[in-house]
């Protein structure tokens, strides 16, 4: 690890000696966090008091060449970490440089085809997941409007690499631009393919060396029209039990469909997604999101207020059948709804259910195929959501939401059926800003969740949560904001807890300084359908963010 | 030129995949014949477990069907362990009137096996084929239960490199004497350390297998009591040589032993004392050999506490 990195190090400067026309670039981050015991709400105490996740990432660019590393340090990984991010380490490095429409990376790389059915190797901080890959990548531009991306490589888990060696190939094709098509409809067509190699042997059981999946799609644009779809299939790709109810060799399949419609002050996107047996890991025997290597997009709105998200929607790569409906609107200024600033509406609906009879299941004794659209199944969670934000005068502005879900806690959260059942819930949030003077903005929001039980159930409920947020800033250096959930409706009464947290931030230039102090609540989180499960804690956190 | 190099990566690429068709299960497999042999390598999968967790007995029906395939060579124990799903239900019939769940099935030494490899922390089921990938910084230990069977299958073909012989004699009523002899079959380097342990098959009790709340699942292998410490006693200081043997007798009465499981379930979260009831016709002697620099398990034994 040390030599590559001096190696790299070595290669920046005499670049930057070589060559005028360069830059260096990076940025840096530091995450500190202190847990203490707090029994109250189950939070735990690190045993190194303090723990620690940061990272340095460092680009140098010159003309068509690039190489970058990244540093990253976890001593030791916060809580809602994987504990197997330990120590310190070059886990990403690279070095690209395009010539003649080609474009090559050694080393690591993010890659994703399509809308990521087949393939998406990212990295989402948040959620601590990174599966970059290592390998050779060749970016190439044939000729007009079709390009070509194909890569060999293994995928990151943690510190070290998955046992798949993953090969993909992906074309995409700008149909008007190739054919030079002056029409007022765009096409756009992909393909793309991937293939996993990995040697594992079953004495009772034969076993695909060879696993691979390819996808289609398609994107027409007309004026304020544009339809996007996207097909995914993969062929049997059982893991390697030894029990035959285990082994699935069933071929999965994905689509995504979705048109919009859009113009100012008005849009409209209907969307319908179906999932059945599409995980695609890395690895084949492994469990756990480190390993996967694809990704269905999410259909329900990504809520970023605390109490709509604290039941958020996990995208069952395994099975599930989606829709989603949003609508935007803008009342003119002037107009009875609009009043003098306009006022925007955003109504979205969402619903999601499992498939008919559970996904595909293939072996010697079962042969399922559920039904391709079946919306008369086990619900795993719905939205329906109003939002209105409204400028009223040069002070004052709001945003409000309300929005009524239900959420398949049982389902989603892996429970046994019956402990919690499926939660709805009723949600109002009212965000108000107030301008004091040139500089100065408070901002409060308010909300609460009525939960109403529709299952009979064995396990108490949390049932209704109120929350209430102040921030104070003054731009463009300091923000303050106190805030508090409390959970008033738990029917345990020694859970009805109050979750306070105060936060205090300076920001100068590209670095942003923030430290806060309270207590988190045990939950899940998610990014973009992904979710992780968040260990409850109380202490202190600083973070720092620069870039340079 | 440039367009038939794409089509020719286009088309390797389209060979590499292998579509199958059914049937998929070789129905001709038998256990690997290793009667000539004086000692053979055998293979200590640690299922950790809970009787709430809906998803574990999928890996231990895994342990069933390994062994099908390997035989006695595969030795299971079932560590029920973890703050969310393995503690018992209350024996009050006010609060549980069903009497569900109340069986106690932890131990102390499965608690702390459990901190010291961070299973449970990693979400149940999970377990440890011989203990194998641990690290200092954490390492690759805990395994999924869809792993184990060919990890299982690598390590069999590993070389044995210890002799294990366990015998038992009834001395009176619950006393018991357990001897073990262990002998080096090559020589090595380092530290070795005996553990010896008592687990018990078949005992019926509650268990959440899937959706279904079963009140008669039998629950194999369960790991009982250690007769040792937890980490066990030295074979060697810093080196063994080929035919070093050693010679270790525990003298142990059972009632004792299910009185300290008792007491010990009451001291800890949420414990009952509901952890008695042991049939002495189920209980199984199993000892192992493990190199204590990285905690590999060399060879492990098992043998039926009442042997005849």
């Amino acid at each position: 690890m040390k030599t590559q990195a001096l190696t790299i190090l070595l290669i920046i400067c005499s670049f930057k000696l070589a060559a005028q026309n360069s830059e260096i670039h990076g940025d840096f981050s530091l995450t500190l966090q202190s847990y203490v015991e707090d029994e109250t709400i189950n939070a735990a105490a690190a045993d190194e008091v303090v723990l620690n996740n940061a990272f340095l990432n460092l680009i140098y660019s010159s003309n068509n060449f690039t190489v970058g590393l990244r540093y990253e340090s976890y001593l030791n990984a916060l809580l809602d970490y994987d504990s197997e991010f330990k120590g310190n380490g070059i886990p990403y490095r690279y070095a690209t440089y395009s010539i003649d429409g080609l474009e090559i990376t050694a080393g690591n790389f993010y890659e994703q085809f399509g809308s990521g059915l087949i393939f998406r190797s990212y990295e989402e901080k948040g959620l601590g997941i990174d599966n970059a890959m290592d390998g050779i990548r060749l970016k190439y531009r044939i000729g007009k409007g079709i390009s070509l991306k194909s890569f060999i490589g293994k995928s990151r888990t943690f510190f070290t690499y998955a046992d798949g060696i993953l090969r993909g190939i992906d074309g995409e094709i700008d149909v008007n631009e190739t054919f030079g098509l002056e029409k007022q409809t765009k096409y756009i067509l992909g393909g793309s393919f991937i293939s996993r190699y990995e040697q594992r042997s079953n004495p009772k059981f034969i076993i695909p060396q060879n696993v691979a999946a390819y996808a289609g799609r398609l994107n027409i644009l007309n004026g304020g029209w544009n339809y996007y779809g996207e097909y995914a299939y993969k062929i049997n790709d059982p893991i390697n039990s030894l029990q035959e109810s285990e082994m699935n060799y069933a071929s999965g399949s994905a689509f995504t469909n979705s048109i919009t419609y859009s113009q100012r002050g008005f849009g409209v996107t209907a969307e319908v997604h179906r999932a059945d047996n599409m995980l695609l890991l890395s690895e084949r025997d492994r469990t756990g999101k480190a390993y996967i290597m694809n990704y269905i997009p999410t259909l329900s709105k990504p809520h970023a207020y605390t109490l709509l998200a604290i039941y958020p929607c996990a995208t069952q790569a395994m099975g599930e059948l989606g829709v989603q409906l949003d609508l935007f609107y803008k009342f003119k200024k002037g107009t009875l709804l609009g009043g003098k600033y306009g006022t925007k509406i955003n109504l979205n609906l969402s619903r999601i259910n499992a498939l008919e009879g559970g996904n595909s299941m293939l072996n010697d004794n079962i042969d399922h195929t559920p039904a391709l659209l079946s919306f008369d199944e086990e619900l795993y969670f719905s939205d329906i959501n109003l939002e209105i934000n409204k400028k009223v005068n040069k002070k004052v502005k709001y945003n409000a939401v309300f929005a009524h879900q239900k959420y398949n806690k049982d389902f989603l959260e892996g429970k046994t059926p019956g402990e919690y059942g499926t939660l709805s819930s009723t949600i109002g949030v009212i965000d108000l800003s107030y301008k004091i003077k040139k500089g100065h903005t408070i901002r409060i929001e308010t909300q609460a969740l009525f939960a109403k039980e529709i299952d009979s159930v064995s396990k108490k409920q949390e049932g209704d949560w109120i929350m209430a947020l102040a921030e104070y800033t003054i731009s463009p250096n300091w923000f303050f904001a106190i805030q508090d959930m409390y959970n008033y409706g738990n029917e345990d009464e020694s859970k009805r807890l109050h979750y306070m947290n105060i936060n205090f931030g300076f920001l100068k230039g590209a670095t942003r300084f923030e430290i806060g102090y309270g207590k988190k609540r045990e939950g899940i989180f998610c990014v973009g359908g992904i979710c992780k499960v968040v260990p409850s804690s109380n202490g202190l956190n600083l973070s720092i963010t620069s870039s340079f | 030129m440039k367009r038939s190099f794409c089509f020719i990566i286009l088309i390797g690429f389209l060979n590499s995949c292998d579509v199958l068709e059914g049937p998929y299960m070789d129905d001709t497999v038998n256990p690997i014949d290793t009667s000539g042999n004086e000692y053979v390598k055998n293979i200590l999968i640690e299922d950790f477990t809970a009787h709430r967790c809906s998803n574990c007995p999928n890996a231990a029906r895994e342990i069933e069907a390994i062994h099908d395939v390997y035989g006695s060579r595969i030795i299971s124990l079932a560590i029920h362990a973890g703050f969310q799903f393995a503690y018992p239900y209350p024996l009050d019939t006010t609060v549980n009137p069903d009497q569900k769940f109340t069986y106690d099935f932890r131990t102390s030494w499965g608690d702390e096996m459990d901190t010291e490899f961070g299973l449970s922390a990693s979400g149940l089921p999970n377990g440890m084929i011989n203990r194998i990938d641990w690290t200092e910084n954490g390492g690759d230990h805990r395994k999924a239960f869809s792993q184990w069977a060919s990890i299982t299958a690598d390590e069999l073909n590993k070389e044995v490199q210890f002799g294990i012989n366990i015998n038992s004699t009834v001395v009176s009523g619950d006393e018991i004497d357990i001897t073990v002899n262990t002998e080096a079959l090559t020589s090595l380097s380092g530290n070795y350390k005996l553990v010896v342990c008592l687990s018990e098959n078949n005992i019926i009790n509650w268990q959440t297998d899937g959706s279904y709340e079963d009140s008669d699942y039998v629950h194999k292998h369960v790991l009982r009591s250690l007769l040792t410490s937890t980490w066990g006693e030295d074979l060697s200081g810093t080196s063994i040589n080929s035919g070093d043997s050693s010679n270790h007798t525990y003298s142990l009465d059972l009632s004792d032993l299910e009185n300290n499981n008792i007491q010990n379930s009451l001291s800890m979260n949420l414990g009952n004392g509901d952890s008695g009831g042991w049939d002495a016709n189920n209980l199984y002697v199993i000892a192992y050999v493990y190199d204590v620099s990285n905690y590999e398990i060399l060879q492990v034994e098992e043998k039926s506490l009442l042997a005849k």
